[in-house]
């Protein structure tokens, strides 16, 4: 039975194979990588056979006495019997895999066995030779090199390359290509009018000098680096990432060495003294989705995180399909599940939560701030203020020790304990409310389920643990003095129980605000803003006794540092870890803003534990005062710490100084944007398990970092982090980035790569047309300093890329429909981009302003989650500021086949479909182009059709029409002139689309007609498609 | 289409194939196996020759409507009311987030009276009348169960066959394999019911993942322009259209002479497709001719565009008009709290179309050859979330067993199908995996699921992924 798409069959008619020895690579290998390796193939652990076709020493290898392949030996050759039989026991493959041979293919396996059955190493895993030779062909031609390769293949088969295409065209296709915009008429004229050598040159230093240029690029890359305004999945809330964007487009303007633009985006953050464009860049491994939906378990998605690093890496940089080996060894190419996972630790160790914040807008852990310059000076100024405050504060208390005796000496009364601003003894519960003996105003509220319990003395709190009791009290900032003091009694060792906090949830706000927390028996208190980068955290050495009563005291001094949070354990001093130490925002916001006992949304409660005199004071409690209410005490002897707190002038000065000054830098800080980036967490490095058949449920075995075993080894100094890594990558002796890079860059500019599939370089993917070239082009790459401008300069130079795009007639057209000899220019259409940016500068309503905030044209009304459109420019920016929200992206763009940019892609897609011609008549994007462009050509040429004819066309298509083109269009605007002139109201409608101001025209009819005349254009192949 | 490709070398096979594998433009899987063969090849190797339905129409409730208080009747719930749910029957699997940290577990009864209905004799819950009276008409599958626990990953399970988005869906799928049915119309058309509150869904869920994007769902919309940009701007009417469309066809005629690149053919065909829409889109989506009866079948509820019973009603026209898959949305079943009300509504505003929608195909003769199916993502909890509260309480999502119907297109009619526990929380008989469902539904198409593949980053991948076994059991 024949294939559908008989894959092999074209290879072979591209190859006249039959007169020349078979190529493993080119003839072999895609059918048993196909057809066979998925149960003889790399993936042994999991082959349903132990017999391997997928290294020479295998195939030939006896098992049972029975030889798979002996070369040269066809009837030998359990092979050949097998791919032959009639018997469905027998016969390979195997009926139920539903993946037959062709007649052609089995035949071709014969002959392959007969001529020796040689193996080839995969092309795409061979070292890039150092030098690769260029052919010797025909001078005339050839322009650079890259023709020699072209023109030889081209002569092997007996064929002629393609006329050169007129100068108009190649400078439409060189400006769309390079910039994403068409030449302007004057840009035509001058090219037109240069008879020099270097006018074509020229031209391409002119283009790729130009922002116009570095936008381009960056369109592309966005779609490689899956960028997208909001995080995805479902819920899909706005995030900021638009300046890792903005730096995408200053590093193609200043042609940053491509090897730097990879090292920067994977590991810019571990290059010594990094700047900060450099830790900007990394925000590439943060663009993956990100969830937030209620109940979701954060493991799972954290991991799923990792993954999408690791996939977006192997398909933009190596040109792999990791995904398969995520749960088991690849079926085609020799990559093993521990690969996947090794590649995964690099990726792995950030300080990151599975889930981001509902409740709250910030940003995701690790983080870059961005302040301007103003903020940056303030910040420092800040700092240093405070650290001169807190020194001056620590030197006071040193030299306070004399007068804090004398004070002490001179005092005739104990000190009494300060006022709190709540005081619960939990003994009277009237109405669902606990008095509050500090402050009759502020009573605690209780759900009916929590009971009143005998308790240490009197009556105690009884929590259900999915029930809260809510304070009138306890919105501390992180620049506030406060302390908790409680009685406590756990019925047993809590894997995790909130005890009390001050925060709206758990995952669902990242824990924003203060905690309580039983953490597998121990004690836990911090203050987070975002959990678990942004906080700080400590935990008791000692496990809490459980079934006892026990006085618990959590006090902070505002100074945003673990050592200013301590907790106290029966008046004692708890000895305590630090697990985080590092809060740098705001701790208030999110809801719930007064503290909670016994609960918290979608957390576990303290069930059935018990709760007794919970107070609450707004200021740093000494351990003096702390063991006189674990004591139960009303009075005590001050220590130093209370003197100082309380009752020294100098102290207290400072402190209320100290505490300004903190108040101000976090009102600053407040307003210091931050964005998603990489930085390496400086605690326990987190662990890389191989996760059985990719779950996060199974972990198996630990991995440490490592670049895939079959690929050659890191540097020797390459540290093992993603500094590593990136060097790695972008080592000369790595064989696949720069194919991979070169070949992305040329199907950008030919429809098709080199290797047609350019996100799969493995066993399954496409061999390339051009080995050699693919090779050269890469080595060259490589060997001047990875300059893409100059790859670039190089490609749109070629007389392959100066070809006329018109379609051979004859042999070669039934030979090669798909243009795999690149023996003409293959005129894509535009990409959605080109296409939206092309009317908006042909119309002159472009706003060519560089970066910043993304915007919403009209079509965001009518997405599939709508907003409101800008006013304004933002309707008129280019396509690559065009707000990009994942689950329901610009309309009018996708339908133009935009990326949809969830996950890398590194192919333009571009199928024709009805609703296209739609959007491009249609939308008032499009409408509004085309009646302001017809106005203008309406007043320029009020009386001469042929004349308006001319320069639409020649606007549109960078050409002017031949003579049966302008004819049939001046037919058209005569027509539709008349048309108008008997319907005016209608031409004020037409002039009026759009949301800028109606078109005036002192003509209106023939504006209209020429807006006609322009849609049409703006709909026609040449305008387009690069012809 | 162009007759001036005299001179032209005949598209490749591979070309031709390629150009007209089908969606919007292609061309109906009957034509395309007349070109394969004309162009000396055969029918894909997928197509199995015995499709028992030609369309599909999926009524999608999102949320996870609860078995157990709609079609899983289940006394002993009742009877055991309040008792923790026990752990012999819970077995350690994971709960969600939203209700794994309560402190307790307690079961809830359904508040709903179930009685047996039709000859079939099946159960339904009385907040299901009119679908108790297509009883006989349908199969009930008590027995799916999902892999996903929450909303995002499950609805994405559903409508991919992946947890994980960027995967094709269903339709999108079926846009490959068959092509098109039809000249004017998307072949696959997506109708989500206005103003639903509830999760949200997102559009890469009809979405062609990496299919080529003219397998993409479009979606209609109860607003001026049905399909995005439909209609012409204001000042330009039909007859200017048509003057810029010949010319425009002209230029390309010149082109194709020029260039002799055929793709100019599709292009011309494409604003000629285009063009058509503009009409007959309109004229599908006009309920002005539908006599009285029709709304008093579907209900009052279906002159109000945009909501669920109008787009059943849509469906309907839709199928008259050849549309292969039409996807409903109807969103609001994740009952978390305030159960016993908000199932109220939810079957207010779907039952009585749903089993319309059923009974008018039937009557025209459609419901033989159209496969109707009715579930969401997943179930819900047989305990409680939060506190216990007989009057009105929540429940939790529940991937282990969840029930869906299905009729007409080769299912069986009134036929129960799968048994769960007596407490509505595992499967003891004939378990339904989501992958199962595909299979079942691409089979029920003439499609052989572990054939209809599509190579990306070098992978064959199917709707169905590595899994999925025919549900022979549900076949008429």
């Amino acid at each position: 039975m024949k294939r559908l798409f008989p894959l092999v069959a074209l290879l072979l008619a591209a190859s006249p194979a039959s007169a020349q020895k078979l190529e493993f690579n080119r003839d072999i290998r895609p059918i048993l990588s196909d057809k066979c390796f998925a149960c003889h193939g790399p993936d042994a652990k999991n082959a349903k056979s132990d017999y391997r076709l997928d290294t020479f020493e295998h195939a030939v290898a006896e098992i049972d006495g029975v030889a798979g392949i002996v070369p040269g030996k066809l009837k030998e050759s359990e092979l050949h019997w097998r791919i032959h039989s009639d018997d469905s026991s027998e016969v390979m493959p195997p009926p139920e895999s539903k993946r037959n041979l062709t007649p052609a293919e089995i035949a071709l396996l014969d002959r392959w066995i007969e001529e020796g059955a040689e193996f080839q190493d995969h092309w795409a895993f061979v070292p890039i030779p150092k030098t690769v030779p260029v052919p010797e062909v025909a001078p005339g031609w050839v322009k650079n090199e890259i023709d020699t390769f072209v023109l030889a293949k081209l002569e092997k088969k007996g064929f002629a390359p393609s006329p050169e295409t007129t100068r108009e065209k190649w400078l439409r296709r060189v400006t769309f290509d390079l910039t994403g915009l068409p030449p302007t008429l004057a840009e035509i004229d001058a090219f037109l009018a240069d008879p020099s050598p270097g006018a074509y040159e020229k031209v391409v230093d002119r283009l790729l000098a130009s922002e116009a240029s570095a936008e381009r690029l960056t369109a592309e890359w966005l779609d490689v680096a899956r960028y997208s305004d909001s995080y995805g999945f479902q819920v899909d809330g706005d995030r900021f990432v638009w300046p890792w964007r903005d730096w995408v487009i200053r590093a193609f303007k200043e042609n940053l060495p491509y090897d730097q633009f990879i090292t920067w985006q994977l590991a810019g953050d571990l290059l010594p003294n990094a700047t900060r464009d450099q830790k900007l860049a990394t925000a590439f491994n943060r663009l993956h989705p990100q969830n937030v939906e209620g109940g979701s378990v954060p493991e799972e998605f954290r991991l799923e995180y990792i993954s999408d690093r690791v996939h977006t890496y192997g398909t933009a940089f190596l040109g792999l399909t990791m995904e398969c080996t995520r749960c088991h060894d690849h079926k085609y190419d020799p990559l093993t599940m521990r690969d996947y996972y090794g590649l995964s630790a690099f990726f792995a160790n950030i300080d990151e939560a599975g889930l981001y914040s509902f409740f709250t807008p910030s940003v995701p852990t690790p983080t870059l701030w961005l302040p301007d310059e103003k903020q940056e000076s303030e910040h420092a100024r800040l700092t240093r203020e405070i650290a001169e405050l807190e020194g001056a504060l620590a030197k006071r208390a040193v030299e306070a020790k004399a007068d804090y005796e004398t004070w002490l000496s001179a005092r005739k009364e104990p000190a009494t304990l300060p006022k709190a601003l709540a005081d619960h003894d939990f003994e009277r519960l009237e109405d669902g409310t606990f008095p509050n003996l500090a402050d009759p105003n502020k009573p605690a509220k209780t759900s009916p389920n929590n009971a009143q319990a005998d308790g240490r003395r009197g009556k105690a709190l009884k929590l259900t643990g999915d029930d809260a009791v809510t304070l009138g009290v306890g919105n501390f900032s992180r620049d506030d003095s406060f302390s908790v003091s409680l009685w406590m009694q756990t019925p047993d060792r809590k894997a995790r129980a909130v005890v009390f906090s001050r925060s709206k949830a758990w995952t669902d706000a990242a824990s924003r605000g203060y905690e309580l927390l039983l953490e597998e028996g121990r004690l836990v208190a911090a203050l987070v803003h975002y959990e678990p980068g942004n906080a700080l955290r400590v935990r008791t050495k000692e496990e809490f006794p459980v079934g006892s009563w026990h006085h618990v005291a959590m006090t902070y001094d505002g100074s945003s540092r673990a050592s200013g949070l301590r907790l106290f354990v029966d008046g004692e001093p708890a000895g305590l870890e630090v697990v985080r130490d590092r809060l740098t925002r705001g701790i208030t916001g999110g809801g719930s803003d007064t503290i909670v006992i016994g609960e918290r949304m979608r957390d576990s409660g303290f069930k059935h534990g018990l709760v007794d005199d919970f107070r609450v004071y707004d200021l740093t409690l000494s351990p003096a005062a702390v063991k006189t209410l674990a004591s139960d005490g009303k009075t005590f002897v001050p220590d130093p710490a209370e003197f100082l707190a309380r009752h020294d002038a100098a102290s207290l000065d400072l402190q209320a100084k100290l505490a300004a000054k903190r108040k101000e830098r976090s009102a600053l800080v407040e307003k210091i944007p931050e964005i998603m980036v990489m930085e390496e967490f400086d605690g326990e490095p987190r662990k890389t398990h191989v996760l059985e058949r990719g779950s996060y449920l199974s972990p198996g075995e630990e991995v440490a970092p490592a670049t895939p075993a079959f690929l050659p080894a890191m540097p020797a100094d390459a540290p093992v982090n993603r500094l590593g890594l990136a060097r790695w990558t972008v080592s000369p002796d790595n064989p696949l980035t720069a194919r991979v890079a070169v070949n992305r860059y040329w199907e950008r500019l030919f429809l098709h790569g080199l290797v047609a599939t350019a996100e799969d370089f493995g066993s399954q993917g496409r061999p390339p047309t051009h080995p050699d070239l693919l090779d050269w082009l890469a080595r060259d790459f490589m060997d001047h300093g990875w300059d893409l401008r100059r790859l670039l300069k190089q490609i749109v130079l070629s007389a392959t890329y100066r070809q006329s795009s018109n379609v051979a007639s004859g042999e070669l057209a039934t030979i090669d429909p798909e243009n795999t000899l690149l023996y003409r220019y293959p005129a894509p259409r535009l990409t959605a981009e080109m296409l939206r940016d092309n009317v908006l500068a042909v119309s002159g309503l472009l706003v060519p302003k560089v970066g910043g905030p993304s915007v919403k044209p009209y079509d965001i009304a009518l997405s599939f989650k709508p907003s409101t459109p800008d006013k304004g420019e933002g309707l008129y920016r280019r396509s690559v500021y065009t707000y990009m929200r994942q689950t329901a992206p610009s309309p009018l763009m996708t339908t133009l086949n935009a990326s949809k940019r969830d996950v890398c892609q590194v192919k333009i897609e571009r199928t024709d479909s009805p609703l296209q011609g739609l959007v491009m008549l249609n939308s008032p994007q499009f409408a509004e182009a085309a009646r302001v462009l017809g106005t203008k050509l309406a007043e320029t040429h009020a009386a001469d059709d042929a004349a308006l004819v001319e320069e639409a066309f020649c606007r549109l298509t960078s050409r002017l029409p031949d003579e049966e083109e302008r004819s049939l269009l001046v037919g058209l605007l005569a027509e539709q002139q008349a048309h108008y002139q008997e319907k005016p109201a209608e031409a004020e409608a037409l002039l009026s689309n759009g949301g800028s101001a109606p078109s005036k025209s002192a003509h209106p009819a023939r504006a209209a007609a020429a807006a006609t005349l322009v849609s049409t254009l703006l709909n026609f192949d040449e305008c387009i498609s690069k012809r | 289409m162009n007759h001036c490709t005299g001179h032209l070398p005949a598209p490749s096979r591979r070309e031709a194939l390629t150009r007209f594998g089908g969606g919007l433009g292609g061309i109906a899987l009957a034509s395309l196996l007349g070109k394969a063969e004309a162009a000396g090849g055969s029918p894909p190797a997928y197509f199995t020759g015995q499709p028992k339905a030609k369309r599909v129409i999926f009524l999608f409730q999102s949320g996870g409507p609860s078995q157990m208080d709609l079609f899983d009747y289940k006394p002993r719930l009742n009877a055991e009311q309040g008792r923790e749910l026990p752990e012999e029957i819970r077995m350690g699997q994971r709960l969600t987030g939203m209700s794994g940290n309560q402190s307790s577990l307690p079961l809830v009864g359904s508040p709903f009276q179930f009685a047996q209905h039709g000859e079939s004799g099946q159960w339904f819950s009385e907040l299901l009348p009119h679908t108790a009276k297509i009883a006989d008409e349908i199969t009930v599958v008590k027995s799916m169960y999902t892999e996903a626990i929450n909303h995002g990953p499950g609805v994405t399970f559903m409508q991919t066959g992946a947890q994980i988005g960027g995967r094709p869906s269903i339709g999108s799928w079926l846009s490959y394999g068959l092509g098109s049915m039809n000249e004017n119309l998307p072949n696959f058309v997506v109708l989500v019911t206005k103003d639903k509150k509830g999760q949200p869904l997102v559009s890469r869920l009809w979405g062609s993942g990496f299919l080529p994007g003219e397998h993409d769902g479009v979606r209609f919309n109860p607003d001026k322009d049905a399909v995005l940009y439909l209609n012409n701007p204001a000042g330009l009417d039909t007859a200017s259209r048509r003057r810029m469309l010949d010319r425009l066809g002209e230029l390309h005629r010149i082109q194709l002479a020029k260039s002799g690149d055929t793709a100019l053919e599709t292009r011309i065909a494409q604003y000629e497709m285009g063009f058509r829409m503009q009409a007959s889109i309109p004229e599908a989506t006009d309920f002005s001719g539908e006599p009285e009866a029709t709304f008093k079948l579907y209900g009052e509820d279906a002159r109000t565009p945009g909501t669920f019973a109008a787009n059943c009603l849509m469906a309907r026209r839709l199928a008259e008009r050849g549309v292969q898959f039409i996807q409903l949305y109807h969103q609001g079943w994740d009952h978390h709290g305030g159960l016993p009300g908000g199932l109220k509504t939810q079957c207010r505003e779907t039952d009585q179309a749903s089993a319309a929608l059923v009974t008018d195909l039937k009557q025209r003769g459609l419901l033989e050859d159209t496969l109707v199916i009715w579930g969401g993502e997943f179930g819900r909890t047989n305990y409680c979330q939060g506190k216990f509260n007989p009057a009105n309480f929540g429940r939790d999502h529940h991937p282990r067993c969840f029930s869906m119907w299905m009729a007409g297109g080769g299912i069986k009619a009134g036929h129960s199908h799968g048994l769960t526990d007596d407490y509505c929380y595992n499967i003891v008989e004939d378990g339904v995996h989501v992958h199962d469902f595909h299979a079942t539904l691409l089979h029920l198409l003439g499609i052989d699921h572990e054939r209809l593949t599509f190579q990306y980053q070098g992978r064959h991948f199917r709707l169905t992924d590595v899994h999925g076994h025919l549900v022979k059991e549900i076949l008429a």
